[in-house]
């Protein structure tokens, strides 16, 4: 009676948890399973009934593309540079809000608006400041003397990704700034008492009590960032379309123009799903490296 | 007593219910397009007016912008969601076609009215060659032309420019990138292609040859493209943003007086008049020899998709859009282009309207992009990409329009 008893008690969690599970499925692993068999189809958006299987062929042409190298590499010097640049903004941004000083609540509630701001909004907005011929920054750069000539930002190969890159740090930083502060807010003050009368200056404080008491915080911070920044293609696709030429185009984007510009649905696939893979094998060495060094601490 | 009550109480919810359908008309058809500006409320007034005249029809609007507009309609009409009818671009005609989504409206058009107050040569736009069908009604089309700053043009003592050479001699005159002033407002980003193919063809190249062959990159055609690219690398004469400049910029740098020159069509005028006054000038796209001139022409049209269950009433609705009194008013509107009727194109407000009468004449030598399959694709993505790349010294001429003749050979 007692193991028949244990068994059905050993299924009730199941069972109260099998619409949540078949949500999942549903919203989650159909699509993901649908895009990888699709990867395996020559397939236009216009003619789906036309579809035809052609094998790994979709891979071997992404492998092939000169267009797929450049969207990779500037896939990695996008995520590398938005999130570490947010990340040591953000750093900053808690650290100071931190201080106890007049008006330090207004301040706190006032950083969450670049976060809060639509995706678009801060397109247009980055798009108009960054402008060539009247962007207010080339206008403030040219009065201060540091330029002699506008400089069309987002016109340039060279420039183009770095300015995206910009309003992307600016959108991102206050979600480290508030996240880290909520974590420091929890380390206990003794801590710092005790290494002060021991001695540790304020540098000494932050690397040995802070840090290691926010490890968990900025674990799970930057790789919610990571993920969203590697997916986030809004700000590129509104202020470049991943030009000049394709100085500015990530995967995500490369992903996007093949299924809707160029209809064709199995190549956008096979790039998608190659980021994903990519995605999961950063993320969980990320995760190895980070764990194993606080392992250690 | 009670029992009546119930029953009574019953038949008045089945009353309120059924209600709201008894006014209701029997087919509701869905209509997609794009408004250069979708402010203006003129469509929503013609399609109110429709619906009052046809009862029987419920017409719902939903405007989708241009940019996505192509993108949207394969989702939409790929999910099996699509719109009825649906205002189209001659770019679009060929993949769509290809793709069994288009109905053939002659019989259709055979037994409309006012079939022959359309200019005659406007009917072929609506064609794939080879084939005698005609896929989509005229509606309102556009001719490029140049728009010019004639207080500068006065004060500097030139004329507008009729030839690549006198436009490139003016473009360098009003240069001066210290004081933040360009010759011409080049469109390298979004929707560019149009303005490039008018001065292609202003050129001498072609896309497609008389027997259809694609020869867009063809010596010729990379000889003119690469004058083209030359007035941003070499000559220098428009501004430095020009490869991502889409609309929005080269019209907002033209306006706030920082370029002379800049290529559009009819549906600005009325914007560019009320910004510059009488100090914006009009004349055709300048030709590399006056004698043979030429520019671009584009057709929005309507087509009637073939999954629609109402196409008789879709085409009752796109063919009231053509006749005379709808035609002059959307022509008239801030969203109005060129008119298809001659009975609209003759009266007094177009013939003594500048901007009006050069796109008129314009249409007398003008050349579209064929209705090739890949011209869709060329005209969203491709056609930007290597224009940026053939800019930024990236890729040479030849290898930008080989690029592009291969995407339209795409199927």
């Amino acid at each position: 009676m007692t193991m028949v008893q244990s068994q059905k008690e050993r299924y009730i969690p199941l069972f109260l948890l099998a619409p949540a599970i078949l949500l999942m499925l549903l919203i989650v692993a159909y699509p993901v399973v649908q895009s990888i068999r699709l990867s395996f189809f020559d397939i236009s958006l216009l003619m789906p009934a036309r579809a035809k299987f052609v094998g790994f062929r979709n891979y071997v042409e992404m492998l092939h593309s000169e267009t797929f190298y450049r969207a990779l590499l500037n896939s990695i010097v996008w995520i590398i540079g938005c999130v570490s640049t947010q990340f040591v903004v953000g750093m900053l941004g808690a650290l100071l809000l931190k201080c106890k000083f007049k008006g330090n609540g207004i301040i706190r509630g006032l950083t969450l608006i670049p976060w809060a701001t639509s995706s678009v909004l801060v397109a247009l907005m980055w798009t108009w400041m960054l402008d060539g011929n009247y962007g207010v920054i080339n206008d403030l750069l040219k009065r201060v003397g540091i330029i002699d000539s506008y400089i069309p930002w987002l016109a340039q190969p060279n420039t183009a990704l770095g300015g995206v890159m910009i309003a992307n740090i600016w959108q991102g930083a206050p979600f480290f700034a508030v996240m880290l502060l909520a974590a420091m807010q929890n380390v206990s003050e003794e801590l710092y008492e005790a290494a002060y009368i021991d001695g540790a200056n304020s540098w000494k404080q932050f690397w040995y009590i802070t840090i290691p008491s926010i490890m968990p915080t900025i674990i799970i911070t930057t790789m919610l960032r990571l993920i969203w920044t590697a997916n986030y293609m809004d700000l590129i696709l509104v202020m470049t379309g991943g030009g000049p030429g394709y100085s500015s185009t990530t995967l995500p984007l490369l992903s996007y123009l093949t299924a809707y510009k160029r209809l064709r649905v199995g190549e956008a696939s096979a790039i998608a799903v190659f980021q994903t893979v990519f995605l999961m094998v950063v993320l969980s060495f990320y995760l190895r490296l980070l764990q194993g060094q606080s392992k250690e601490e | 007593m009670k029992r009546t009550k119930v029953f009574l109480s019953l038949f008045l919810m089945l009353f309120l219910v059924a209600l709201p359908s008894l006014g209701q008309a029997d087919t509701t058809l869905k209509y997609w397009l794009w408004l250069d500006d979708p402010t203006d409320t003129t469509v929503s007034e013609l399609v109110d007016k429709f619906n009052s005249l046809h009862p029987e029809i419920r017409v719902v609007i939903e405007n989708v912008p241009l940019k996505d507009y192509h993108d949207q309609l394969a989702i939409a009409l790929s999910a099996g969601v699509g719109p009825d009818a649906a205002r189209f671009k001659d770019w679009w005609l060929g993949e769509f076609r290809e793709a069994d989504l288009l109905e053939p409206l002659s019989s259709y058009i055979g037994e409309w009215p006012a079939k022959d107050d359309v200019i005659p040569n406007l009917w072929n736009m609506g064609k794939i060659p080879g084939e005698e069908e005609i896929y989509m009604m005229p509606h309102q089309f556009i001719t490029f032309y140049l728009y010019y700053r004639k207080d500068w043009f006065t004060e500097a003592g030139l004329n507008s420019p009729a030839t690549f050479e006198e436009f490139l001699t003016a473009a360098k005159t009003f240069t001066d990138p210290g004081n933040n002033r360009y010759g011409f407002g080049l469109r390298g980003g979004d929707g560019g292609q149009d303005q490039w193919l008018a001065f292609m063809v202003a050129g001498g190249a072609r896309v497609v040859d008389e027997e259809g062959n694609i020869v867009i990159n063809s010596p010729k055609a990379v000889d003119v493209n690469q004058w083209y690219i030359d007035l941003y690398s070499k000559y220098k004469v428009v501004p430095p943003s020009a490869p991502t400049d889409a609309y929005a910029q080269v019209t907002g740098a033209f306006q706030a007086g920082i370029t002379a020159m800049m290529a559009h069509h009819v549906g600005s005028s009325v914007l560019m008049v009320e910004k510059l006054g009488d100090k914006v000038g009009v004349c055709p796209i300048p030709a590399a020899d006056p004698k043979n001139p030429a520019t671009m022409i584009t057709m929005s049209g309507n087509v009637v998709f073939s999954p629609s269950q109402a196409k008789e009433e879709a085409f009752k609705f796109i063919s009231w859009l053509t006749e005379p009194e709808q035609m002059d008013k959307w022509s008239r509107s801030r969203n109005g282009q060129l008119p298809v009727l001659n009975s609209v194109a003759r009266m007094d407000h177009y013939i003594n309207n500048e901007f009006f009468r050069v796109s008129m004449e314009g249409a007398d030598y003008a050349i579209g992009w064929p209705p090739l399959p890949g011209v869709g694709y060329v005209s969203s993505h491709v056609w930007q990409v290597n224009m940026q790349r053939a800019l930024l010294g990236e890729i040479t001429s030849q290898e930008m329009l080989d690029e592009i003749a291969r995407a339209l050979k795409e199927r």
